[in-house]
C-alpha cells in the first residue's frame, strides 16, 4: 500500500462533531515534597477543525495538559481519573504501543521554542523523514518521501533545498515553519501549538500565526493554541480556556471570554496585557504569585489574589458553571464581576 | 559603599548575585544591615545546596567515609602519645619480634619436607625433632590481637607496625590533598577569572600556556621531576596543583567565568566604580567558587593517586605513607604475596582506594547539586 | 579547511619545539649523569669516565649540547642510548611503540565500547538497583589505586587461578629455538587486527548507505562482524605460527582486561552523565511526540549528542598512553614505551628518557587534532574556519 499525498492534504470536517474530549482529568506530580495536583479536574471539548486556546500565567498547567494529551509527562506524573477521547477513543487506556502510534500521527505537537526541537546534528530534511520512516513504513518510497516534504515545505513558506540544511543555519521564524511543516508531514487531525510564536518578535509571530490559521483552515485539522499571552490567541481561537493553578477557571466562545470575561482571573489577566484589536483599557498589573500547587489553598485556588473574594470563596470550591452560550465559568460571584469592575477602576 | 562592592565571596549557591539583587530590590526600603543580608543568603543557599547534596546517598556515603578517615588521621598522634610506645609502634623506626609457635614437620616425606627438617635442626639445634613446636620470631608477622603489643594489622617485613603506619599515612593523605586541591584552585580560579575578564592577548597567553601544560604527560613529568629533586609531600602537592591550574582546571573555569561576565551585576559592578581586581575577586571570582569546590575534591582523588603511584615506584622523599608501604611490600619480595600477607597489600591500597573513592563521590554529590540535568528525577 | 590545517600544523610545531626545550631542561636538572654509573666498579680507571663523557658529548657546554640535540632530533636522529649503547634510540622506541598502542588500543576501545553501551542504557532506565550498583562499581574502578589494582589482578587470575601468564610478553621457553622473531609475528598480528578493523568499518559504510531498514541493517552488522572476525581467526589458524601468535595473544588479555576495567569505568560515568544531560533537551521530548520507537531515540538522538565528549575523551585517553603506560607496562613486565621510559630515567639515559617524551608529546598533539576535526564531523554546528 502507498500513501497518496492527496490523502494527507485535507479532510472532510463537521463543526459539530466533537473530535477530542477531555473529560474530569486529574493529574499528579509527584515529587519527594509530596504531590502536586498540576491539572485537576479540566473538562473541554475540541470539535472538528475548531481552533481552541488555553491562556494562564506559567506554572498554571497549561503544558501540563498539553503533555497529557500525547501522555508524553515525565515518568513522576499520575493520571489520577478522567478520560481523554479521540474520536470517541480513550487514549488513557491505550497501551504505550498504541499510543506511540497514535503520536504525530493523529495529534502532533509544535514545542514552544523551536530553536531547541530540532536535533542539531541532523539535518531538517532527515529528522522529518524519521516521521515517515517511522509512521509511513514502508508505504513511501525515497522520492516521494523526498516530493512530500518538499510539499510541505512549500506550505509553509520555506524552498525545499532547505530540506538538506542543518538546524543551526535556519533562521528562528525559518525553524518554527520548518516545525509546522514537519507537524503536517501525516495530516494530524490535532495540533497542539505550545507557545508557538513566543521568542519571535512580533512581525514573524505574526506572520506564524496566520500561516498556522491558513493550514488549519485549508487541511481542516483543529488546533489548541497554548499561551500566556491572551492577547496573541484571541485573534485565532474559536473557544477560549483561562485556567488557573491546574483549574480551568472559564471557558467559552473567545468573543464573549475576551469581551466579557466573568471570572476575575481572567478579568485580571486581560486587564494586564494590552491588545492592539481588543477594547481599550487601562492596564493593571497582577498583584501576587500563583499558588503553591504541593498545598493549594481551601475554597476557590484563587481567592488569596482576588480582590473580589468573600467568605464562601474561601470555603467552598465553586463548580465550572454554563451561564449561557457555552460559557462557563468557575466563581461564585461571576455576576458581581461586571460590577465590581467599575469599582475598581474608580 | 555602593550596593555592588559588598557582595559576600562566601556564597555557594551559582545565582548568589542574582540572588542578592532579588533580595535587595524586594526590601529596597527596610534598614536591615547589609551583613545581615549576606548572612541570610548565605544561610538559604547553603541550605537549599545541602538538601540537595543529602539527596545523593552516595554522596552521604562519602562524606561518612571522609569522616572516618579523619577520624583515623586525628587519633595516631593521640595513641602514640598515650597507649603506643614509640619504640614499637612507631611507622618509620618502630621494631617489635613477634614471636610465633611453630611446629617442625610432623614426618619427612619427599624432598621438601626433609629439607624443611635440616633447615630447622640448622637454626634451633640438632636435638630438633619432628614434631616439635618452636619458638619463632619472624617478620612480617601476621595480625595479633592480644599480647604486649598488639598489632591490629600485624607487622610488615622490618617489623613495624602496619597498623600504626596506616593511620600515620592518612595524616599525609589529607595534607597532600589539601595543599593539592587548594593550589589548584587557587591558581585555576585566579588564571579563569583573569583570561575572562581581560580576554584579548591575556586571555590567547594563559591559554596557549596551558595548552603547553595539557601537553605534558603529567606521571612521567613528575616522575622525572622526583628522580631530579627530593620530593616531599608538601611540594608535591604545590607541583600538582600549578600544573593542573595552570591547564586543565583553568581552562574549564575560563568558560564558566565568560558566563559569569556578561551578567547584569558585573556591569553594575563597574559601573559603580569597581576597578578590574574588585570586580574579578568581588564578583566573578565567587560566583566560580562552586564549580571549584567541585574540581577541588577531584582534584584531591588525583593527588592521593599519584603521590601513591610515584611512592610506589620508590621516587619520592617521604618517609611512610600508603604508597610507601606498598612499595615496601613490593621491594622485599611480597608483591604476589595476595592473601598469604594481604595484610602487607590490602590495608595500604584499600585505603588509597577509598580514599580517592570517597573524595570523588562527594564531588560527583556535589556535581548534582550545581548541575541539576544530572540529579534524580 | 586546508588553511585551517595549515595554521593548525604551523601552531603545533611551534608548540612541540616549546615542549620538546622544556622536556630537554627539566631532564638536564637530573642529577648526575651516566658516567656515574661507573664509580661504583673499581676496576675502570677514572680516565675512562672522563672519556665517556666526552664521547657522548657531555663534557660540551649545556647550550651546545641543546642546539645539537634539538637540530638532530629535527633530522630523525634521537642520538644513541646511554644505557643501551650502542643502540639508536630510535630504533629502540620504535620497537617498544607499536606494543605499547597494541595493548593500549585493544584495552581502550574495547572498554570504550562497553563502556558507552553501558552507560547510555543506564541513563536511558534510571533508577534501578542495576544503576545504583554500576556507578559504584564505575566509581570504584576509576577511583581503585592502579598499581595495586593490577598487581591484585596478577595475583588472581596469574597466581591464585593460573589462567594467564604473571607478566611479560612472550614464554621464553616455548620460544626457544622458534623458526619466528617474536616481534616479526607481534607486527603481523597487529597489522592483521588493523587490516581486519578497517574492513569492518568499510563493510559498515557500506551497510549504512545500501540498506533499506533497520532490521536488515542490523542483521547485516552482525554479519559482517561475523566474517572479518571469523577471517582472521582462520587466517591465523592456518598459519604456521599459530602457536606462537597464540602465546603473544595470551600474555595480552591479562593486562588488557586490567587496564580495560579501569578505563571501562569512567567511559561509563562519562557517557551516563553525557546521556542526562542530552535527556533533559527539548529535542528528545519533540522525539517523543514525533511517536519514534524508544530504540531510535535512544539510540539515534540522545546517545548520538552524548557521544561528543565521549569521543573527545577517548581520543585523549588514546594520546597520554604512555604515562598510564608506566604503572601497566612495569607490573606486567611488557616491554613497552612506559617501562623503556621508567628503566631511562632511572639509570640517567637521557637521550632515550627525552625521546619517549618527545613520542607523547607528539601523540598527545595530533590527539588534539583528532579530536578538534572529529568534533566537527560529529556536530554539525561547529565549522572549520
Amino acid at each position: 500500500m502507498t500513501v497518496s499525498l492527496e490523502s494527507l492534504r485535507t479532510r472532510q470536517i463537521d463543526p459539530t462533531k466533537p473530535l477530542l474530549e477531555v473529560d474530569d482529568v486529574v493529574m499528579h506530580y509527584k515529587i519527594k515534597a509530596g504531590e502536586v495536583s498540576a491539572v485537576d479536574d479540566v473538562s473541554f471539548t475540541v470539535h472538528q477543525g475548531e481552533a481552541v486556546g488555553l491562556v494562564g500565567e506559567s506554572g498554571c498547567g497549561k503544558t501540563s495538559v498539553a503533555l497529557s494529551l500525547l501522555r508524553l509527562l515525565p515518568s513522576n506524573a499520575e493520571y489520577i481519573s478522567g478520560e481523554i477521547r479521540l474520536d470517541g477513543e480513550n487514549l488513557l487506556a491505550l497501551s504505550d504501543e498504541e499510543m506511540r502510534a497514535r503520536r504525530w500521527k493523529d495529534i502532533a505537537m509544535v514545542f514552544q521554542g523551536a530553536m531547541n526541537s530540532w536535533n542539531p546534528v541532523y539535518k531538517v530534511g532527515d529528522q522529518i523523514r524519521e516521521v515517515l520512516d517511522t509512521h509511513f513504513r514502508g508505504m513511501m518510497s525515497y522520492d516521494e518521501q523526498r516530493h512530500h516534504m518538499e510539499r510541505l515545505f512549500g506550505s509553509v513558506g520555506l524552498p525545499g533545498e532547505m530540506l538538506d540544511r542543518y538546524p543551526h543555519e535556519f533562521s528562528g521564524g525559518m525553524r518554527q515553519r520548518a516545525v509546522i511543516a514537519m507537524a503536517l508531514a501525516c495530516s494530524p487531525s490535532l495540533i497542539i501549538a505550545d507557545e508557538p510564536t513566543t521568542a519571535l518578535d512580533v512581525i514573524v509571530q505574526d506572520q506564524i500565526l496566520k500561516e498556522l490559521k491558513r493550514i488549519q483552515a485549508e487541511m481542516g485539522m483543529s488546533i489548541i493554541y497554548i499561551s500566556h499571552d491572551i492577547a496573541v490567541i484571541a485573534e485565532v481561537t474559536d473557544s477560549l480556556g483561562v485556567m488557573y493553578a491546574g483549574k480551568l477557571v472559564e471557558y467559552g466562545p473567545t468573543s464573549e471570554v475576551f469581551a466579557r470575561p466573568r471570572h476575575p482571573y481572567a478579568y485580571l489577566l486581560l486587564r494586564s496585557t494590552p491588545s492592539i484589536t481588543g477594547p481599550r483599557r487601562v492596564l493593571a498589573p497582577l498583584e501576587g504569585e500563583p499558588c503553591d500547587l504541593l498545598r493549594p489553598p481551601a475554597g476557590c485556588r484563587f481567592n488569596p489574589r482576588c480582590p473580589f473574594a468573600t467568605r464562601r470563596c474561601t470555603e467552598e470550591e465553586p463548580p465550572l458553571l454554563d451561564i449561557g452560550g457555552g460559557h462557563k465559568v468557575a466563581c461564585w460571584n461571576h455576576e458581581d464581576v461586571p460590577a465590581l469592575e467599575e469599582a475598581l477602576q474608580r | 559603599m555602593s550596593i555592588n562592592e559588598r557582595t559576600t565571596k562566601h556564597e555557594v549557591s551559582r545565582a548568589t548575585g542574582d540572588d542578592l539583587a532579588r533580595e535587595l530590590a524586594t526590601r529596597a526600603l527596610a534598614d536591615t544591615p547589609i551583613w545581615r543580608i549576606r548572612l541570610r543568603l548565605f544561610r538559604r543557599s547553603f541550605a537549599r545546596n545541602w538538601a540537595l547534596f543529602r539527596d545523593n546517598k552516595l554522596g552521604l556515603v562519602g562524606l561518612a567515609m571522609i569522616a572516618i578517615f579523619a577520624v583515623m588521621a586525628i587519633i595516631h598522634p593521640i595513641l602514640m602519645a598515650t597507649v603506643w610506645d614509640p619504640a614499637i609502634y612507631d611507622p618509620v623506626v618502630g621494631y617489635d619480634s613477634v614471636a610465633v609457635e611453630v611446629t617442625v614437620v610432623e614426618e619427612v616425606t619427599d624432598p621438601i619436607s626433609e629439607m624443611e627438617y635440616q633447615e630447622a635442626r640448622l637454626r634451633f639445634g640438632p636435638l630438633t625433632s619432628l614434631g616439635d613446636t618452636v619458638t619463632v620470631r619472624l617478620q612480617p608477622a601476621p595480625p595479633t590481637l592480644a599480647g604486649d603489643y598488639p598489632h591490629f594489622l600485624g607487622t610488615d617485613p622490618q617489623g613495624r607496625d602496619i597498623f600504626s603506619q596506616l593511620l600515620y599515612s592518612t595524616r599525609a593523605a589529607f595534607l597532600l590533598g589539601a595543599v593539592a586541591a587548594l593550589t589548584t584552585v587557587l591558581f585555576a580560579t585566579t588564571v579563569g577569572a583573569i583570561a575572562a575578564y581581560y580576554g584579548g592577548w591575556i586571555d590567547g597567553g594563559l591559554m596557549r600556556f596551558a595548552d603547553l601544560i595539557l601537553l605534558m604527560p603529567l606521571l612521567p613529568l613528575l616522575i622525572v621531576l622526583s628522580a631530579a629533586f627530593s620530593i616531599n609531600m608538601v611540594m608535591l602537592g604545590l607541583l600538582i596543583g600549578v600544573l593542573n591550574g595552570f591547564g586543565g582546571t583553568a581552562i574549564v573555569l575560563k568558560s564558566q567565568a565568560l558566563a559569569i561576565k556578561v551578567k547584569a551585576y558585573i556591569d553594575a559592578a563597574r559601573v559603580a566604580g569597581g576597578g578590574d581586581w574588585h570586580v574579578i575577586f568581588r564578583h566573578i571570582v565567587p560566583n566560580v567558587l562552586p564549580l571549584t569546590f567541585l574540581f577541588m575534591m577531584f582534584g584531591v582523588t588525583e593527588a592521593i593517586a599519584i603521590e601513591a603511584t610515584l611512592s610506589f615506584f620508590g621516587l619520592l622523599n617521604v618517609p611512610m605513607t600508603w604508597g610507601v608501604m606498598i612499595n615496601t611490600a613490593q621491594t622485599q619480595g611480597y608483591l604476589l604475596s595476595g592473601t598469604d600477607f594481604w595484610w602487607l597489600l590490602f590495608p595500604a591500597g584499600l585505603a588509597v582506594s577509598f580514599l580517592a573513592f570517597a573524595f570523588f563521590i562527594v564531588g560527583r554529590g556535589m556535581d548534582e547539586v550545581i548541575n541539576p540535568r544530572l540529579r534524580a528525577r | 579547511m586546508i588553511k585551517f590545517l595549515l595554521r593548525r600544523f604551523i601552531q603545533m610545531g611551534i608548540l612541540f619545539v616549546i615542549f620538546l626545550s622544556v622536556i630537554w631542561l627539566i631532564l638536564q636538572l637530573m642529577p648526575g649523569d651516566v658516567s656515574d654509573t661507573l664509580i661504583g666498579d673499581p676496576s675502570i680507571p677514572l680516565t675512562a669516565r672522563a672519556d665517556l663523557r666526552a664521547r657522548l658529548g657531555l663534557d660540551q657546554p649545556l647550550h651546545i649540547q641543546y642546539f645539537t640535540y634539538i637540530t638532530n632530533f629535527f633530522r630523525g636522529d634521537l642520538g644513541v642510548s646511554f644505557s643501551r649503547y650502542p643502540q639508536e634510540v630510535s630504533a629502540i622506541l620504535w620497537n617498544a611503540l607499536p606494543r605499547t598502542l597494541y595493548l593500549f588500543l585493544t584495552a581502550t576501545l574495547f572498554a570504550f565500547w562497553l563502556g558507552f553501551k553501558t552507560g547510555k542504557l543506564i541513563a536511558w532506565g534510571r533508577g534501578g538497583k542495576t544503576e545504583q550498583g554500576l556507578i559504584v562499581g564505575g566509581v570504584f574502578l576509576q577511583t581503585v589505586f592502579y598499581p595495586w589494582f593490577a598487581i591484585v589482578m596478577l595475583w588472581l587470575f596469574g597466581f591464585f587461578l593460573g589462567w594467564f601468564p604473571i607478566g611479560r610478553f612472550i614464554d621464553a621457553r616455548l620460544w626457544q629455538g622458534a623458526p619466528f622473531l617474536a616481534n616479526d609475528v607481534f607486527e603481523l598480528i597487529v597489522l592483521t587486527v588493523v587490516i581486519t578493523g578497517v574492513l569492518y568499518g568499510l563493510m559498515r559504510l557500506a551497510i549504512k548507505r545500501f540498506a533499506t531498514n533497520p532490521v536488515v541493517e542490523h542483521r547485516l552488522r552482525q554479519g559482517a562482524a561475523l566474517v572479518t572476525v571469523g577471517g582472521l581467526l582462520l587466517y591465523w589458524y592456518l598459519s604456521p605460527m599459530r602457536t606462537y601468535a597464540a602465546d603473544i595473544a595470551h600474555h595480552t588479555v591479562l593486562p588488557v582486561v586490567t587496564l580495560g576495567l579501569v578505563a571501562f569505568g569512567a567511559t561509563m560515568l562519562l557517557t551516563r552523565s553525557s546521556m542526562l544531560e542530552t535527556l533533559g533537551e527539548d529535542y528528545i521530548l519533540t522525539a517523543r511526540a514525533k511517536g519514534l520507537h524508544d530504540r531510535a531515540i535512544r539510540d539515534r538522538h540522545a546517545a548520538r549528542n552524548a557521544m561528543l565528549p565521549v569521543t573527545t575523551s577517548l581520543v585523549l585517553a588514546l594520546a597520554f598512553v604512555i604515562g598510564g603506560g608506566i604503572i601497566t607496562e612495569t607490573i606486567f613486565s611488557w616491554p613497552g614505551m612506559g617501562l623503556i621510559f621508567l628503566q631511562a630515567i632511572g639509570v640517567n639515559d637521557l637521550p632515550l628518557a627525552i625521546g619517549a617524551l618527545s613520542i607523547t608529546g607528539v601523540l598527545a598533539l595530533v590527539g588534539h587534532l583528532v579530536a578538534d576535526i572529529l568534533y566537527t564531523v560529529l556536530d554539525p554546528r561547529i565549522r572549520i574556519s
